[in-house]
């Protein structure tokens, strides 16, 4: 017999109440059944980081998290990451300026990971980057990108985040 | 057609025009997660479907037992080898079609993970358990597990890859300084981070079919001759594909299956291949084995080069890797000597993985070179300069363009490969050893033929169509740049359409050839429109260029003028508005006469049949590049990692370096992950890669990359397409692996032959 | 992965009351269970999440030692400064683990807790045969692709190596396991494989994690893990040490040693051996080197894991020698 949950959900500010399987994972249930595909799934064991999103603030992949362990958490995708109005997140323009994606697969994941990246504080130095990026593979091979890219992000970030002191 | 003024246009350093630095014009939707790729188009009343792999390589299945599966919740059909689907074969990638039909599953077992059944299902997790419930009898036999299985063999002399001029065996005996060795590269996988799948539905006879695709046209025709249509009856879309590398231009039998499912149940059905089953579901790279013997004399001129390959292939189809593929190409020796042969081994068929046959080629021809340098106590660079082949050593037709030299020489001197220590172990910083590799690397230049169409819309905006597709080379933003130079509006101002088979036709993105191709019938389309757009400028009676007395007008950043500026000047907008036109749209495709024809045209799009080799002509062309690598080796443990890189192109003219920029160094990790880490491991009992996972089949991660250094030294290359630039995407890889394989070696001494080069073969 | 019925639990006494049920299982970061599942290893019929009781993810460091509650996240306490000052192998082992994604995710009690990585343990369609998931019924990886499995440790029901690098540096330094009753010290709370590969860990039906205690020392203060593996980042070690020393006043004779193996063995592996052939003598490098060698004293070779044999000593040589200052 198939056991049936409701789960609520609250997504990029949305507040989804979804009728699921409780085998259900969030990744599953962005695409398939909230449209929300902008998340991946590369691998669906916790092996390729394209499935990242940030629950309360904290990337972690939606492939290993089941729906219902979200529900009460604030769940943000790259869909929620520009601004209102579509303005780029710092971290975006820097991925577009530097060319730090080809196919774009796994690009939404390392968007989402590199902002977490930043605000962890773990982008100190290019040798920190990549450590803390590892997590994201990329097949095309964008990384020397995607550290300029995050190094540019977190520069302007921090001086962001120093003018608002 | 005028090469010269086009280069001159594209040079400027607005970024708008071919060869600027233009971002991606399809960016956004990627960054934003606004991008579609074929999995994520929403369908109503969509069912799920998953492969049931076999679990045995050899043998045949005698029994399968679908009840439990079929009354597990939610499943909706379950196709097993005992289902006629009723489809017709499809024709190969030269359009060669044999009679009879088509049965994506048999019972008849060649390897391990060979699918031998299907479960649809109302949603993903219902048709994943209840795969699991399907239970196979089958009959084993003892499979050959891989080339190394000793009931393997030798293989198949494949006869057109045997290839021999002068006399090598007596020219290596009589030679003072030789080389012998057997270079290996095991088992690689394409590893694209989106797996493959499908959605297929029906609506009446039409079938459309959502997958990411390398090649809609030839993809689209197999659907339509599995099933009976009229190839427009199918359409296929992939305006996005996460990634390809050789592993998505062919309709596989798992679409054969989701279609034919789709039709049974009258609703769409979606088939995602999970990570393990895209090593099986489709083939990687071959593992391959080469005997390399290279004989000089004294101050460094090659005399002999012998070189026995084999790749392994599958038991019921043929896949070449050929080992001989860069070998004749790359030195001028006078007495040569190549065969290559076929090994069938119990694995789902080799496919094409980016520089397929060149890449294991270069490992070998290349790390060859190195041990004879070092046995001649020449420089690497000195004696692959000393070794320069004039001219194309097996066609003996003049090069096209080979900036090869150049590459060596600029490639060199950014690396400072001049402070490079000679001896082997002399370079050193506490525990780590420090070594300097260095090899070349070359791709064909592939020629065919495509088709554009360019739209001009009532608000100025441009549209380029066509059936082409982006899989991360970039081809909407060149596309975007010839058509904006072509008739002289800002890239902004244009729009381009892809990856749809309805849309005009295109050759493959595979063999580094659609940028050369697509930009030649987009420059063609666009130079047809701009003088439509001209022409009614002047005739038309609502045209305020009319009575300007102009015999032709000048476009520049989409405004139309006269060419002295005493006249008028519009934008295309007001143009338009001018000359009551909303659209006006020119299709042209790049067909010789004797081709455009509706059969030629299919032949064209759909087959690979028309492709011209690089020696097909007057010329021989190949793009070319020369790699440098530092490794730092801990001498302790083994580990290599790869420190520095530079590499010196020659791929003609750039239609965009930032763009190929990424594309080579993608290559040259790519080859970082092949040199160092990827191996697909068979388990020889079960003939089975047991590491089918993105945990255990390694590839680089971002923490194992340094900065990488890319360098053009081409020349515009007017023979190699219409707009000058040679293959980019695929030369990058080759050469890499043998790059660091010598730099390991001049860092530690030790020669490793056989990919990858793990720690466990260093301490 | 087979249906479920999913519960939050209220409190860590519910729990683990649920989890006695037949076929129910704890799920706090997901990482291990949802991974196994998936791939038909585990097949839990109720899960019961932990994830969001309070009270359990407390990181506390003071002149005793450590604190840290079973639920805390493995970067959390990676990152800790305290941890970070007075235990720094743990924060060492920590980061190098997994990715930052994961360890966001995954719970300290949950690391303990982690399964092997063994290919033929994770392939159960494949290869029926496995004594750790079906008892009884073989070992596959014997005889088949065991690069990255066990020299240490091993029996012949079971060559599986345990995959993690924290707990290596808590066996180095002498923690304890909460499980809520009654504690069990890391060394014992991990099982040999003997014949009875299925039992990994000394916890009972009912029991839980709550917490693990890593006491202060001079030696834990002066501790270093050392992770090789082929990618430099996001991958299990091929061999690993974690090694805490404490030199006397000299600054040159070894007062106290710990070190501890990872990657190598069947559970993480005290090397008692190298400790007390270095004690009380000098941090000399080639005494260091040979006193390492004991770090593999009764290994077994089973075709393709053989270079851990000649790996894993250096790795322990070379870590003695960072931590002491003498590299």
């Amino acid at each position: 017999m198939t056991d049936r949950t409701t789960v609520h959900l609250e997504i990029n500010g949305r507040a989804e109440a979804l009728d699921i399987e409780p085998r259900v994972t969030l990744l599953d249930a962005l695409r398939e059944h909230l449209g929300l595909t902008g998340t991946k799934k590369g691998c669906a064991h916790g092996q390729c980081g394209a499935c990242t999103v940030h629950v309360d603030g904290e990337r972690v992949l939606a492939c290993l998290t089941l729906a219902a362990q979200a529900e009460g958490r604030a769940v943000t995708t790259i869909e929620g990451l520009a601004g209102p109005n579509g303005e780029l997140h710092p971290v975006q323009a820097a991925f577009l300026e530097y060319d730090a994606f080809q196919c774009g697969y796994c690009t939404p994941g390392q968007i989402m990971s590199a902002v977490a990246c930043i605000r962890e504080g773990h982008a100190g130095s290019d040798e920190e980057i990549r450590e803390y990026m590892s997590g994201n593979l990329c097949r095309c091979g964008a990384y020397p990108h995607i550290v300029a890219a995050v190094r540019q992000a977190a520069e302007e970030l921090t001086a962001q985040k120093q003018a608002a002191e | 057609m005028n090469v010269i003024e086009t280069r001159q246009r594209g040079e400027a350093s607005d970024g708008s025009g071919v060869g600027g630095r233009h971002s991606r014009i399809d960016g956004r939707l990627k960054i934003t997660g606004g991008a579609t790729y074929a999995l994520e188009h929403r369908l109503e009343n969509l069912t799920y479907a998953v492969l049931v792999p076999s679990t045995i390589a050899a043998g045949r299945m005698t029994a399968i037992d679908t009840k439990a599966a079929e009354a597990a919740p939610g499943v909706l059909l379950v196709l097993t080898p005992d289902d006629d689907l009723g489809l017709a074969t499809a024709s190969d990638w030269f359009g060669n079609r044999a009679e009879g039909s088509y049965r994506p599953l048999i019972p008849e077992i060649t390897f391990n993970g060979q699918a031998v059944a299907v479960v649809i299902a109302e949603t993903l997790e219902q048709a994943t358990a209840a795969a699991s419930l399907v239970k196979v009898t089958s009959e084993e036999t003892q499979a050959i597990a891989g080339l190394d299985d000793p009931r393997a063999g030798e293989g198949n002399l494949v006869d057109n890859l045997t290839v021999s001029w002068g006399e090598a065996e007596a020219a290596l005996a009589a030679v003072p300084v030789k080389v012998e060795g057997e270079y290996r590269t095991p088992r690689e996988y394409h590893v694209t981070i989106e797996p493959h799948g499908l959605t297929a539905t029906w609506e009446g006879d039409r079938l459309t079919i959502f997958e990411p695709s390398q090649w809609t046209h030839g993809m689209a025709r197999s659907y339509a001759e599995w099933f009976g249509l009229p190839y427009e009856n199918v359409t296929l879309i992939s305006p996005f594909i996460g990634g390809g590398f050789g592993s998505k231009a062919t309709a596989s039998f798992y679409g054969a299956l989701a279609a034919a499912s789709a039709k049974k149940l009258g609703r769409p059905v979606k088939l995602a291949i999970t990570r393990p089953q895209t090593f099986t579901a489709y083939g990687g790279r071959a593992a391959t084995r080469q005997k390399i013997a290279l004989g000089a004399s004294e101050d460094g001129m090659l005399q002999a080069l012998i070189h026995r390959g084999a790749n392994e292939t599958s038991m019921v189809g043929t896949w070449v890797e050929n080992t001989g593929a860069a070998t004749p190409l790359l030195y001028a020796v006078p007495n040569f000597s190549s065969e290559n042969r076929l090994v069938p081994v119990n694995t789902v068929t080799p496919g094409a993985l980016r520089a397929p046959g060149k890449n294991p080629s270069a490992f070998g021809i290349e790390s060859a070179m190195d041990e004879l340098a070092h046995a001649l106590g020449i420089d690497p660079v000195e004696l692959r300069l000393k070794n320069h082949a004039e001219r194309d050593p097996q066609s003996g037709k003049p090069w096209s363009t080979r900036q090869l030299r150049e590459a060596l020489t600029a490639g060199a001197e950014a690396f400072g490969w001049s402070r490079r220590s000679p001896e082997p172990r002399s370079m050193r910083d506490g525990h780590t050893l420090i070594g300097w590799g260095v090899a070349i690397g070359t791709f064909p230049v592939i020629r065919a033929y495509g088709e554009a169409l360019i739209a001009i819309r009532k608000d100025g905006k441009v549209e380029v169509i066509s059936g082409a597709i982006d899989m991360g080379q970039g081809t909407y933003t060149i596309l975007a740049q010839t058509a904006a130079e072509a008739l002289g509006v800002p890239v902004d101002q244009v729009e381009v359409r892809l990856g749809d088979s309805s849309l005009p036709g295109a050759a493959v993105a595979g063999g580094s050839m659609l940028a050369g191709v697509m930009t030649g019938a987009v420059h063609k389309a666009a130079s047809a429109a701009r003088e439509e757009l001209i022409a009614l400028a002047l005739n038309d009676p609502n045209s305020p260029f009319r009575e300007s007395g102009a015999n032709t007008l000048a476009i520049a950043n989409g405004q139309i003028a006269t060419p002295r500026g005493d006249g008028p000047a519009i934008s295309i907008a007001e143009l338009m508005a001018r000359i009551g036109r909303d659209r006006i749209e020119v299709k042209r495709d790049t067909l010789p006469e004797a081709l455009a024809n509706d059969v030629g045209r299919m032949k064209a799009w759909t087959t690979m049949s028309l492709m011209r080799a690089p020696t097909d002509g007057d010329y021989s062309m190949h793009s070319w590049c020369a790699h440098f690598v530092e490794v730092k080796v801990d001498e302790d443990f083994g580990t290599v990692r790869v420190s520095r890189v530079v590499s010196a192109f020659d791929c003609g003219r750039l239609y965009n370096p930032k763009l190929v920029e990424s594309q080579w160094k993608g290559g040259i990790i790519m080859g970082i992950g092949q040199a160092l880490l990827e191996e697909g491991l068979i388990d020889p009992r079960r003939a089975r890669v047991v590491n089918n996972n993105l945990g255990d089949y390694l590839v680089a991660t971002n923490a194992d990359i340094p900065d990488i250094e890319v360098i053009s030294v081409g020349v515009p290359d007017p023979h190699a397409s219409v707009l000058g630039g040679k293959g980019v995407g695929e030369v990058g890889i080759v050469g890499v692996a043998p790059a660091i394989a010598n730099a390991v070696f001049h860092a530690t001494g030790k020669r490793v032959r056989d990919l990858p080069i793990t720690l466990e073969k260093l301490i | 992965m087979r249906d479920f019925s999913y519960h939050r639990a209220g409190s860590a006494d519910e729990a683990r009351r649920a989890a006695t049920l037949p076929a129910a299982m704890l799920l706090a970061g997901g990482t291990t269970l949802l991974d196994l599942a998936k791939c038909g290893v585990t097949e839990p019929e109720q899960v019961i999440d932990i994830s969001h009781l309070k009270g359990l993810d407390d990181i506390r460091v003071d002149a005793e030692g450590a604190y840290i509650g079973a639920l805390a996240r493995m970067s959390h306490v990676a990152d800790d400064a305290g941890i970070r000052g007075q235990f720094p192998a743990v924060s060492e082992a920590l980061w190098q683990a997994a990715s930052q994604q994961i360890r966001n995710m995954a719970t300290i009690g949950g690391n303990l807790m982690q399964r092997t990585r063994c290919a033929y343990f994770r392939d159960p369609a494949t290869f029926p045969a496995c004594n750790k998931r079906a008892p009884g019924s073989g070992c596959s990886a014997i005889g088949g692709v065991n690069r990255n499995h066990a020299i240490l440790g091993t029996s012949g029901a079971c060559i599986a190596t345990y995959p993690g690098d924290l707990a290596v540096a808590l066996t180095a330094l002498d923690a304890m396991v909460h499980l809520g009753e009654r504690s069990v010290a890391i060394d014992d709370f991990f099982l040999l494989p003997g014949g009875t590969p299925e039992k990994e860990h000394a916890i009972e039906p009912g029991e839980m994690i709550t917490a693990i205690t890593i006491p202060a020392s001079p030696a834990a203060r002066r501790s270093t893990y050392l992770k090789v593996r082929d990618r430099q980042s996001y991958e299990f070690a091929a061999a690993s040490a974690a090694v805490g020393i404490e030199l006397e006043t000299d600054g040159r004779t070894i007062r106290d040693l710990r070190v501890a193996l990872g990657g190598v063995a069947t559970k993480p592996w005290r090397a008692r051996a190298v400790e007390d052939a270095l004690k009380g003598k000098a941090l000399e490098p080639e005494a260091v080197r040979r006193a390492s060698l004991l770090a593999v004293e009764g290994a077994a070779n089973h075709g393709g894991n053989h270079y851990k044999i000649e790996l894993a000593p250096r790795i322990v040589a070379r870590a003695i020698l960072n931590a002491g200052g003498a590299a």
